[in-house]
């Protein structure tokens, strides 16, 4: 599963929807980049290079792992504990653990579907693709962040930019190609020296304009895999508005069964 | 004027019956289509304005700042029954109600769509210019019941006593979901409520969207809907509204004030028609009357008429022709209002099925109309044929007074 780390999902409108891809990804990303060679110093990488880099970070046989959503609103905030299996690229069951209020709210991913299971009323729901845009479990993401597939090198035309600085890295500009259906336009991105992580994503929507800011820091080794643990999403035009994702713990090339990522392993809540 | 030169001036406008009543004809059709125009316009404004503030607008709208942009939960009219009361105290004040408004999924299956939440009182709502209005007779929200647009019930599979799962976000960010049953579906002018609308008692939607004492709007009916925008300033200066948003309904829906004004502007255009009818004809009628009595007028002159007297004999006419037309006018084009305003018109019988199926902003335009007429309307008919008539007797007056006897009556 591709994971919105890499920008194929937009920014959250303010209702519900959950960041399983990223996470998913993230998780993914740390065993690839374990084993990636390291490429400091100031010849500029091969950009086809990095872009199979940032797309691979993501890909996992399978995975699983604890996550800790912060969603910043003016004036509140709201934490949530979720557990997380993963298998290809396009399975995901992601099952709240607290707030105790909606411990038990499941999102299943499968392909194109997203579901959400809430045991409250006990029923679960599919989300409509006109729902799609709408935030995930209330963050700033969307659910559509969760089923967005995309790849750097297939969708966009990438150069690098140059050096920066603050943070230090390379700068890369991605332009969408003309016939890609996505929700941005254009991603400027920096990657670290050391194994070209991401540092900061920028997405700039269909019009040019700047939707969200991306910042990954806390690189960490977990699950065997160097990656950054946390990722912060500020929307553009929204004060105040902000959602933090932490990885609490990760195993990637996991043995997930298929079996996972069924309706009624979904509502059987575990 | 003395009352001999109306009589003359009344027997010099029976000489040529054919000419007058041509002229009278021209300055009454147009009187008469003024009127027609101006009882239509005001009847389809008047209905327009009803459909548009009546359930869904309002006459003044209370709201956090930003609501209407973001129409967020987090952007909400705290302390509502405390407002609430304050407001029902206020004197031109008909009606003020409180609702919500919250995006949510909605499913009978598991399969779900997209709808919006309506938190509502059913009480207020209830009357004919409420949400409710269009309600089947005896079915209201409340307690976990709910009333489903018609257009959604269709897509949804819906009837009453289906269970309905509203899924939605609380305005603390937690998830928002509950049951609920289906008491009734209703359909609706409305495009929002008839394909999105998930009508529920406010209590039920601020337990659901954890928002207690609180709502998205307020909404005031004035009791006199032509005094909107004095009741909004009114509430505003209030020191409990202080922060809050309280627009008139023109400022809510600009899009509407600027249909209205050009209808306004399409009975001005009709105005110059008359206007033209009316200085056209009784130029035509008084310059004829005049030259052909030239000879007339010398004799009048050589017997100790004044030049005065001509002039004031020559406008006279033409203010009588200008005045006898707009009175017939008058007659014919109020009547059609009288004969038309009981019963209506309904205009979809003259559109057909484009008519019928109008809709502006969302809320289906009415197209059975009712025409009404004001006293204004009648009035500045009249004066403008009045002060065109005079203007168009100007010029023949002069010159027949200007007249020299001998000449005149040798000619």
């Amino acid at each position: 599963m591709r994971i919105f780390i890499r920008g194929s999902g937009r920014a959250a409108r303010g209702r519900a929807g959950v960041p399983l891809c990223w996470i998913v990804g993230l998780l993914i990303a740390l065993g690839v980049l374990s084993g990636a060679s390291l490429h400091a110093g100031p010849a500029p990488p091969d950009v086809n290079a990095v872009l199979a880099k940032l797309d691979d970070l993501y890909k996992s046989s399978g995975s699983i792992g604890r996550v800790e959503m912060t969603v910043v609103r003016p004036g509140s905030t709201r934490t949530l504990v979720m557990r997380v299996w993963t298998r290809g690229e396009d399975r995901a069951l992601i099952i709240i653990d607290s707030p105790a209020r909606e411990a038990g709210t499941a999102t299943l991913r499968v392909g194109q579907n997203l579901w959400n299971y809430l045991p409250r009323i006990a029923r679960t729901i599919r989300i409509p693709p006109s729902a799609m845009l709408s935030p995930w479990m209330g963050s700033d993401f969307t659910n559509d962040d969760l089923v967005q597939e995309s790849s750097y090198r297939e969708d966009y035309n990438a150069r690098i930019t140059g050096r920066s600085t603050d943070p230090p890295g390379w700068q890369l500009r991605l332009d969408a190609k003309p016939d890609t259906v996505g929700l941005w336009r254009r991603i400027d991105l920096v990657v670290s020296d050391d194994g070209w992580l991401p540092v900061v994503e920028r997405h700039y929507d269909r019009r040019g304009d700047l939707a969200r800011v991306m910042r990954f820091d806390q690189v960490r080794v977990m699950g065997g895999r160097r990656i950054p643990t946390r990722v912060e999403v500020t929307p553009t035009g929204k004060p105040g508005h902000r959602t933090v994702m932490r990885y609490l713990e990760m195993q990637f090339n996991a043995n997930v069964p298929e079996s996972t990522f069924s309706l009624q392993r979904l509502e059987q809540n575990r | 004027m003395r009352s001999s030169t109306l009589r003359l001036a009344w027997r010099n406008l029976g000489r040529n019956r054919k000419r007058t009543g041509l002229a009278l004809a021209a300055i009454g059709l147009g009187q008469f289509a003024l009127l027609a125009m101006s009882g239509i316009t005001r009847g389809y404004t008047d209905a327009m304005l009803e459909t548009v503030t009546g359930p869904m607008v309002g006459h003044v709208q209370i709201h956090a700042p930003g609501w209407r942009d973001e129409q967020s939960l987090e952007l909400s009219v705290t302390a509502l029954d405390a407002r609430l009361d304050a407001l029902r105290e206020e004197p031109g004040v008909a009606r003020a109600s409180a609702r919500i408004y919250a995006p949510a999924l909605v499913a009978v299956t598991r399969d779900a769509q997209a709808a919006v939440v309506l938190g509502i009182d059913p009480e207020a709502e209830s009357g004919s210019k409420g949400l409710l209005a269009t309600a089947p007779e005896g079915v209201r929200p409340g307690e976990h019941r709910v009333l489903v647009g018609r257009a959604l019930a269709q897509s949804l599979g819906v009837t009453p006593g289906s269970e309905l799962a509203v899924v939605g976000q609380g305005k603390d960010g937690s998830i928002a979901n509950d049951l609920y049953t289906v008491a009734g579906v209703i359909p609706s002018a409305i495009d929002l409520v008839n394909r999105q609308g998930v009508l529920m008692s406010l209590e039920d939607a601020q337990q659901l969207f954890v928002m207690p004492d609180e709502a998205s709007e307020i909404i005031l009916h004035a009791t006199r809907p032509e005094a909107a925008r004095e009741l909004a300033s009114a509430v505003a200066a209030r020191p409990a509204f202080a922060g809050l948003e309280v627009l008139p309904w023109q400022d809510v829906v600009p899009e509407l004030v600027a249909i209205l004004e050009l209808a306004d502007v399409s009975s001005y255009i009709v105005l110059i028609f008359v206007f033209v009818a009316a200085a056209a004809g009784v130029a035509n009628t008084m310059m004829m009357a005049t030259f052909e009595r030239l000879h007339e007028f010398g004799m009048l002159l050589a017997l100790g008429a004044t030049p005065a007297r001509i002039m004031r004999l020559i406008v006279a006419e033409a203010a009588l022709l200008g005045l006898l037309g707009v009175a017939l006018g008058t007659l014919l084009g109020a009547g059609f209002v009288a004969a038309t305003q009981g019963s209506g018109l309904n205009l979809a019988a003259l559109g057909g099925e484009a008519a019928a199926e109008a809709t502006w902003q969302g809320m289906a335009i009415p197209i059975h109309i009712f025409p009404r007429l004001a006293a204004t309307d009648v009035l500045v008919g009249v004066a403008a044929v009045a002060v065109t008539s005079l203007l168009a007797a100007l010029w023949p007056a002069w010159h027949a007074a200007r007249l020299e006897p001998m000449e005149a009556m040798r000619s």
